[in-house]
């Protein structure tokens, strides 16, 4: 009742949105996401399960899917994650496509189906729901704050300088103004785009650049403090940015990041989580630094763990053949630093889709004048777009009558919000297909414990030796070396089982081992009194189980 | 569920049983010569000489409610990870204006569970605050102007374990959600096991040539390391236990472990650089409630947590690497330490992360670091409050805590050495301090620091801002205008904002308003004395004041379209209460 109402309202919404907004670039509303994930769960109900891990302040659920069959709490598992930047909406398009492609395939393929029964994904298409809705509103903007109320500038006064609409085009762009004390300037590659003049190399200024609106509260700042909200990807626990805006009033202040980290922290089996967010360490590795390494307060990955970063790096620019990548260095409080640093597990992430490189054209058919590769995202962006023919990408500009500068020349214009990150649809099928498989590789590498060599001999006094190596059998190692550090990983547990009238003599009942590595073995060993079955148990929730019997004469 | 519901009929039982009507004290008032200091005749009374459970705790403050209603609000913040209340009281004069809008005083005790006269000390407070309230004139001024939230207990279940359970006095400073301490899956499976059945975990220690201690000739409970050249006679093994999960270990796998004082939302690091983190800032449920109650609450302004020991105070800021500390600051913070010095003798100062080690994610760091709020943490049981008041260190501490508990306490703290055959360690004995000292104070000194301890944290309110309009001045200006002049001044030592909040815009500004409707311009003027200042375009009936400072003043300006302006000010501050005055 209640959803279609909204379903209604936001049909009346749309209608009042200009040709921009909704022409081709078809994402999804949260409504709509909501119906496509509960169909994809009971359609493939034996490989899929649709669960939530929370609410955000508006209600809307934060949708899990648990890929793989039965058992899944207690098998090794990847998480997958987006929607992590309210603006991202390319990247849970991605991610539900990956879903959906894995599913289909999971009843054509044999592989595909033994991937999901030995391993389990854990998909969040969308981690911060409130935020990217914004996207449907009847006002367009550029939201990355949930909807918990938060007075950004700290004055006391809340959504005192939002956005205003004031060319009336349901987008909310930029507004430039003629004035001698500007700094920006007109890019010579492309004049729709401003860029900042360098006085340094003799450039000068025209233009002061804000975004679109007024300067309500009358402090010399254009919509500094507009509705909404904290972030997602700014509210972890690792390099916190105190007091800054959208970071919240302390890490793991929200609903969202609060619900996603219980839950993890609860999931042991997790073995590493993958991002499809605004960082990149997927196309380029981080790098070891022994100082950040080594300091106190690490910030930087550990040695072993930046070798695998390479190691995965490799894998997934052979797999994805995914080209100029741009090079985006985690943040403040993320997500992807906080899964490593503080949970302990591998953490990579990659936006996924960029706009591709334009390459430079000698062409001049038609009176075109020949183009270098620009530097400029912006200026590469709307070409590409124009070669696409991705329209509703630019707002030209055009001058209006401004409140705040009377007597000024104001014109409203840029690129279309949203539009760097929401390529036509059509286009991330391929994208998905190709991190499908980068997926079903890195899952083959994953560590896989088994017991070998085991010896038993008679020792005197009716006594018997035990020994066995816990080998690992995957690529990777069996938890990331910082996992050794942190309490939220469980270490290689290796027990020995008995009955009653056995005993052990010598070695503990149960042995740890830090982190294994790929091929790596680590050696056990008891003295036992009795006779008959005992078995040996190597487990990690991480890299498996496995169970051996033992003789005792 | 259960545990809920009994409180719950534990807590109705009070309010409508006993304790509705004015207990009885075992004599009359009139056979009560009034000691100094000491309500004569207590509506609620309560023995201070020793501790109370959970549950006793609930009803003492549900008495205080019942008999004072307007002076005490009893409220629960949310409930213990084992479905315990946390309760919250409002002390203040209800009568003279809303106890939200006067500038507070936040004290908790307990947040360690061992450390557990602190709840006795926060609940000493509001009991001593009312109870003297009809007779003591500064009592009743400090009401009418400032409020108390008092949080006694804020790791409920933590304390009830604490007390029914065996436990040493050094354990458990955990809350009581299982975790796997040593990596192997299994959570609290290895905690210690009270061998002896007497309720305390003390130590074992067995007979051997090997072993490096000897019996003290001196103290015959004792074990002292015998001397280089000298046979031992005893070996020590540990805390009272088994290896219960055969691993080689005893007691690896305590209940918990996690340190609630180090899950807050200021500079928190994880378990391996902070060892006793919990996943992240107020994870624990019981600091999130608190921290929601503290966020609820903008009107807090200076704050007590109490711990123990070492009798010292220690102000923020914890952790390493973050100077938040200026020289205002820190005037406030000295003179607030000169008056712990006189009323809590052997009162040490210290800056946690100068003094002792330091420490991420903890309480007090919080309260500085993140809401600019004037904090102590008060170390109790000091030292000096030991035998012969000095402060001793080291092993002397640990020989001068034998001689009291031999010469005060009658040997009552300690539970002698007693053969026992333990399954894997043979033929050993068990003994050593219960678990009440030496850490908790004995009775007859917890009353006494108690009192001590209050008075402090009195003092503290009494010198949180006071805000007062001093004086309003009127000029007639051409063109029908008149410009009026303001003086606010704060008449005590702490300023509306600390240095961190300013720094931050932690708390919003503080307000002075015009009640005139025809205020063309204002500003706030640089100085007492200066003659300009900065205008406020938006809104200049109500000024925006970053900061009214301790023992100062700040001077604003309006110019009203009226020659006679409606004179009415009021101030509005967040840590410094709200005043409003016609002149």
């Amino acid at each position: 009742m209640k959803n279609t109402l909204k379903a209604a309202l936001l049909g009346i919404a749309f209608t009042g949105i200009s040709s921009y907004a909704v022409a081709q670039r078809d994402y999804q509303s949260y409504e709509q996401m909501t119906q496509r994930l509960q169909k994809l769960s009971s359609r493939y109900s034996k490989l899929v399960s649709l669960t939530t891990v929370g609410k955000t302040a508006t209600g809307k659920e934060i949708w899990m899917l648990t890929m793989g069959r039965d058992n899944s709490a207690n098998k090794p598992a990847i998480v997958v994650a987006a929607g992590v930047e309210g603006t991202q909406l390319a990247t849970t398009e991605l991610a539900v496509q990956m879903a959906e492609q894995m599913l289909q395939a999971a009843v054509l393929q044999d592989s595909v189906r033994e991937l999901l029964q030995s391993k389990t994904f854990y998909i969040f298409p969308n981690l911060t729901p409130d935020a990217s809705e914004q996207y449907h509103e009847k006002l367009r903007w550029e939201r990355t704050g949930n909807a918990q109320p938060v007075d950004d500038d700290r004055d006391g006064r809340m959504f005192e300088d939002p956005f205003e609409d004031l060319n009336k085009d349901g987008l909310i762009t930029m507004m430039r103004i003629k004035s001698p004390t500007g700094t920006f300037r007109p890019a010579d590659a492309d004049p729709r785009i401003m860029v900042k003049a360098d006085a340094a190399k003799g450039e000068k200024g025209e233009y002061l650049l804000y975004t679109e609106g007024i300067d309500n509260d009358k402090d010399g700042k254009w919509n500094e403090d507009p509705e909404g909200g904290v972030q997602f990807n700014r509210n972890f626990t690792f390099d916190y940015p105190y007091f800054q805006e959208g970071a919240g009033e302390h890490p793991m202040s929200e609903r969202e990041t609060k619900a996603f980290a219980d839950f993890l922290y609860d999931a042991k089996n997790v073995y590493a989580v993958f991002l499809f967010g605004p960082a990149n360490t997927l196309s380029e590795p981080l790098r070891y630094d022994k100082a950040k390494a080594s300091a106190r307060i690490m910030t930087g990955l550990l040695e072993k763990d930046a070798a695998v970063n390479e190691q995965i790096s490799k894998l997934y620019n052979t797999a994805t053949r995914l080209r100029n990548a741009p090079r985006v260095a985690p943040s403040s409080g993320d997500v992807l630093q906080w899964a490593y640093f503080h949970y302990g597990r591998f953490s990579y992430s990659t936006p996924g889709w960029w706009t591709p490189k334009m390459e430079p054209t000698q062409d001049t058919t038609g009176g075109k004048s020949p183009l270098a590769a620009s530097e400029h995202a912006d200026v590469n962006f709307l070409r590409w777009a124009e070669a696409n023919d991705v329209v509703g990408t630019f707002v030209n500009w055009q001058s209006i009558k401004h409140p705040d500068f009377p007597d000024q020349v104001v014109e409203i214009g840029g690129l279309a919000p949203y539009v760097k990150q929401t390529p036509p649809v059509r286009l991330l099928g391929p994208i998905a297909q190709k991190h499908f498989q980068f997926f079903s590789a890195y899952a083959k590498w994953m560590p896989s414990l088994q017991i070998v060599n085991i010896k038993s001999e008679k020792v005197d006094g009716g006594l018997t030796r035990i020994t066995a190596d816990v080998y690992n059998q995957g690529s990777l190692p069996t938890h990331a070396e910082i996992g050794d550090k942190s309490r939220w990983v469980q270490k290689v547990k290796v027990s020995l089982q008995l009955s009653d009238t056995q005993k052990i003599v010598s070695g503990n009942k149960i042995q740890l081992s830090n982190a294994l590595a790929g091929g790596e073995k680590f050696q056990v060993s008891w003295l036992v009194n009795g006779k008959g079955y005992v078995s040996i148990n190597a487990q990690s929730p991480m890299a498996g189980k496995q169970s051996k019997e033992v003789f005792l004469r | 569920m259960k545990k809920t519901i009994l409180h719950i009929a534990l807590l109705t039982s009070c309010l409508c049983g006993v304790g509705v009507r004015q207990v009885k004290a075992q004599q009359t008032a009139a056979q009560v010569f009034r000691a100094a200091g000491t309500p004569q005749n207590p509506k609620v009374t309560v023995n201070w000489t020793r501790y109370y459970d959970y549950d006793g705790l609930t009803e003492i403050c549900a008495k205080l409610a019942k008999a004072y209603p307007d002076l005490v609000k009893l409220e629960t913040i949310g409930d213990s990870y084992e479905g315990r209340r946390i309760w919250a009281l409002t002390i203040s004069d209800f009568t003279t204006g809303d106890p939200e809008r006067k500038p507070a005083m936040y004290i908790d005790g307990n947040i360690h569970s061992n450390e557990i006269q602190g709840s006795e000390f926060a609940l000493y407070t509001a009991w001593y605050l009312v109870e003297n309230f009809q007779d003591n004139k500064f009592i009743q001024e400090l009401l009418q102007q400032k409020t108390f939230y008092i949080l006694p207990i804020i790791n409920p279940d933590a304390r009830h374990n604490f007390m029914h359970q065996p436990n040493t006095a050094q354990a458990s400073r955990s809350g009581m959600i299982p975790l796997d301490d040593d990596g192997d899956g299994l959570v609290d499976e290895d905690v210690p096991d009270d061998l002896n059945k007497d309720g305390h975990i003390t130590f074992m220690r067995r007979k051997s040539s090997n072993g490096r201690y000897v019996v003290d000739p001196q103290n015959p409970l004792r074990l002292i390391p015998a001397k280089p050249d000298q046979p031992g006679e005893y070996e020590l093994l540990g805390y009272e236990g088994l290896d219960n999960d055969s691993d080689g270990l005893m007691n690896e796998d305590p209940p918990g472990y996690y340190d609630p004082s180090r899950d807050w939302g200021w500079n928190w690091q994880p378990n391996y650089i902070q060892p006793g983190a919990y996943k992240y800032p107020f994870s624990v449920p019981e600091n999130r409630s608190v921290k929601d109650f503290v966020l609820r609450h903008p009107n807090i302004a200076g704050a007590q947590n109490y711990h123990h020991n070492g009798g010292m105070a220690l102000n923020a800021q914890g952790a390493e690497d973050q100077n938040t500390f200026t020289r205002e600051d820190n005037q406030v913070y000295d003179l607030l330490t000169r008056n712990a010095q006189q009323v809590i003798p052997g009162y040490t100062y210290s800056v946690v992360y100068k003094d002792l080690n330091s420490a991420f994610g903890g309480e007090l760091d919080w309260f500085h670091g993140a809401r600019g709020i004037f904090t102590f943490s008060n170390e109790l049981m000091s030292p000096f409050l030991q035998l012969d008041r000095k402060v001793a260190s080291g092993e002397e501490r640990e020989a001068e805590q034998q001689e009291l508990n031999k010469m005060l306490l009658l040997t009552d703290a300690f539970v002698e050495w007693k053969p026992f055959d333990h399954p894997t360690l043979g033929k050993i004995e068990i003994g050593g301090f219960k678990k009440n000292f030496p850490r908790a104070h004995p009775g007859f000194l917890l009353e006494e620091d108690a009192h001590r301890n209050m008075a402090f944290t009195v003092y503290q309110a009494y010198q949180l801002p006071q805000l007062v309009i001093q004086e309003v001045n009127t000029r007639k200006l051409s063109n029908g205008l008149t410009e009026v002049t303001a003086t606010v001044a704060n008449n005590r030592i702490l300023p509306t904002h600390s240095s961190q909040d300013l720094k931050h815009r932690i708390e919003r500004p503080d307000y002075i308003s015009l009640r005139d409707s025809t205020v063309v311009s204002g500003m706030v003027l640089e100085s007492a004395g200066a003659n300009r200042g900065k205008e406020q375009k938006l809104n200049p009936a109500r000024l925006e004041i970053p900061n009214v400072p301790g023992m100062g003043s700040v001077k604003v300006r309006w110019i009203v379209s009226a020659t006679k302006p409606n004179l009415l000010v009021e101030v509005d501050s967040r840590k410094g209460g709200v005043v409003s005055q016609r002149f």
